[in-house]
């Protein structure tokens, strides 16, 4: 058992409601800075695989929508907010870490 | 006599679910005029012998209100062996329409079916305005036979515009709307859909137009049916309670109509919800009344290796696990401590989709040949054979193996016991399609081929006779459709020829023949030799022949208005 952090970012290099693409472990994942945080989730919407790096798209608050049938996420723990109940989105623990942003896996 | 088209020496399985026999098929003038031994000749004759001749299949659900106006075959049906098609599912269909209206329709389209924007923009030229105009579309244009049902959310927005999505109908557009189904089922439509799912949203996240509407409005909608006696109620109210089979039966009662629900499939996360919902819909039957939930013989299969998979993501070790570097992973699946801490995820009573099951997951594909023995095996079962517990011969092998052996999963329809008794059970219309919609995430025009090929027989839950039935007499008997589902003469020469050896659906693949070339799934067929509309070979081992015989299946209350005309 353990512990990993995994540099996905620098500080400052996300403007505020941007996305960036990385890939962990073989999966893709996405990075966004909102409202002075940064949040991980998977690229793939959970409701029918939309890649949300192209159908999502960051609401006010921490949310997400994809747009290929407006399901919407709350990025702080992926519940499904629209509509209630669905497959929640995988999210990943990120943390500010010295100059970058990190991904905190524990296992 | 001499025929149009003869089909010698194949197995009839007429969809009457009567016990099969070899005999010969005369057909003339778009009609099975005979069936037994026939010495006559025809322009064309197709030796059938070792093959199934049945009826060509009928897909009550599918969502092909668009499609079918630029892909006069509405691809790939035919390849599977369906001759006939039911449009305007689940609330939606893209007749009646009004000037300013179109964009509504659009917006539900593109959201509840997921059906690309700029197919539908590019691909409906929206030149009619009642459903019996939108249905002239077909009339000599189409390779299948088409019918449809109208749709509550256009017929909502017809009457209300844009508020239709924002509040209750009054008692003038109530009549209004009542207007616009009767002019819908003198046009032709097969029956009227409605949709409640509170999942279904608009393009712009506001709920579908028919969600608004309350029981008052929708059962009075219902009642233009009741009145004339004629089409079924196609519904979908989201996920199952027990309170929507009161629904269904005071709306059966009320109406005396076939009520359609959505739907009925055994899931691993709720393995007695099926039951639980046909002793629900038992009842609605004994009174007298008909209320079909639909399911689908699909099981929903995700491969994976644990190089590369998102089934555990509910689990957060699991999860975790699957984002690490593959080598840093492969240390920690390793791990005993590690394995101890993901079973006891697995074992938590937390309800989750996973099923948590050993006994479920299967070995698909292994790269080692002194692994290929576990090849088809549950991993329960590959755990018994080398004396471990499930977790360690599940991680002990995907380690031998780099992490690239291959693992199936079904979340849904994988339970084979529980799967018979949903597809056998006569409350149950097989059929969920969903032709048309959802054109990126997969494509299931194979639903018959595989209730042939892996439910008949691989899995042997039912004879090949009430399988064809199910696919054949039974839709056409619920959705009216007169002269077509049988095998007999007089009816319809709408026929499947197949090889029940080795029918089946291939994997959904890529294609890019929407409008403006943009891509959706299709999915070819196995083992169906022949596809015949009216008479007419469309289908020649996989390839079409360009022919256009189908027809528009219109309902009793076209006939009748025709005639009274």
């Amino acid at each position: 058992m353990g512990v990993s952090y995994i540099p996905v970012a620098r500080i400052g290099e996300l403007n505020p409601g941007a996305m960036k693409e990385v890939d962990l472990g073989g999966r893709q994942v996405l990075v966004a800075f909102v409202e002075g945080k940064y949040y991980a989730f998977s690229r793939q919407c959970p409701h029918e695989e939309a890649d949300l790096k192209e159908a999502g798209q960051l609401l006010n608050g921490t949310q997400i929508r994809c747009n290929n049938h407006s399901y919407c996420f709350d990025l702080k723990t992926g519940d499904c907010t629209l509509p209630k109940g669905g497959a929640p989105l995988t999210v990943l623990p990120a943390e500010e870490r010295g100059e970058e942003v990190c991904i905190r896996l524990e296992w | 006599m001499s025929y149009d088209l003869l089909i010698r020496g194949g197995r009839v399985v007429d969809g009457s679910g009567l016990p099969s026999y070899v005999a010969d098929v005369g057909v003339k003038d778009g009609k099975v005029t005979e069936i037994g031994k026939i010495k006559e000749g025809a322009v064309k004759t197709i030796d059938a012998g070792g093959l199934a001749v049945s009826p060509g299949f009928i897909d009550h659900h599918t969502h092909l209100d668009a499609q079918m106006l630029w892909d006069p075959y509405g691809t790939c049906e035919p390849q599977h062996g369906v001759t006939s098609v039911v449009m305007g599912n689940c609330g939606l269909s893209l007749a009646p329409v009004r000037q300013g209206i179109e964009d509504a329709i659009v917006k539900s389209f593109v959201r509840v079916e997921a059906i690309p924007r700029i197919a539908l923009d590019q691909g409906v030229k929206w030149n009619w305005h009642s459903y019996g105009e939108y249905l002239d579309n077909f009339e000599g244009k189409v390779g299948i036979n088409v019918g449809g049902l109208v749709g509550h959310i256009a017929v909502r927005h017809h009457a209300m515009g844009e508020e239709a999505v924002e509040r209750k109908a009054t008692g003038t557009e109530v009549q209004k709307m009542k207007g616009l189904v009767l002019d819908a089922m003198e046009g032709g439509a097969l029956g009227m859909s409605t949709n409640r799912n509170d999942r279904h949203m608009r393009e712009d996240g506001k709920p579908v137009s028919s969600r608004l509407a309350d029981d008052d409005e929708f059962f009075a909608l219902c009642d233009v049916l009741a009145e004339r006696n004629a089409g079924v109620i196609e519904t979908i109210l989201g996920r199952n309670k027990v309170e929507h089979f009161e629904w269904y039966h005071e709306l059966a009662k009320r109406t005396q109509r076939p009520i359609l629900w959505q739907s009925l499939q055994h899931r691993w996360s709720e393995p007695n919800l099926w039951r639980e919902q046909l002793a629900a819909v038992e009842p609605i039957f004994k009174a007298g009344y008909q209320a079909y939930g639909l399911s689908h013989t699909v099981p929903l299969v995700r491969h994976f290796t644990m190089k590369d998979c998102q089934i555990f993501d509910e689990f957060p070790t699991w999860k975790n696990l699957m984002f690490l570097p593959v080598e840093v992973r492969k240390q920690a699946f390793a791990d005993a401590d590690t394995r101890k801490k993901l079973q006891g995820e697995l074992d938590n009573l937390r309800e989750t989709n996973y099923h948590k099951r050993w006994d479920i997951p299967k070995i698909e594909k292994v790269f080692k040949p002194e692994n290929q023995k576990y090849v088809g095996k549950t991993i329960a079962e590959m755990a018994a054979m080398r004396n471990q517990a499930p977790i360690d011969a599940f991680l002990d092998l995907a380690l031998d193996e780099n992490l690239e052996t291959i693992f199936w999963n079904a979340n849904n329809g994988g339970d084979w016991n529980a799967m018979g008794e949903i597809l056998r059970s006569p409350y149950v219309l097989i059929g969920t399609s969903d032709a048309g919609a959802h054109v990126l995430f997969g494509a299931d025009f194979g639903y018959g081929t595989i209730l042939l090929g892996l439910w008949v027989r691989e899995r042997q839950v039912m004879s090949l006779e009430q399988a064809i039935h199910k696919l054949t007499f039974h839709p056409a008997s619920i959705f009216g459709l007169q002269g077509r589902g049988l095998l007999r003469p007089g009816y319809a020469a709408d026929i499947a020829v197949f090889d029940p050896k080795t029918v089946n659906a291939e994997e959904p693949v890529w294609a890019n023949d929407f409008p403006a070339n943009s891509k959706r799934m299709v999915q070819q067929a196995i083992g169906m030799n022949y596809t015949i509309v009216n008479g007419t070979v469309i289908n020649d081992h996989g390839r079409m022949t360009g022919e256009l015989p189908g027809q528009v299946m219109r309902g009793p209350l076209y006939r009748q208005h025709k005639a009274a005309a």
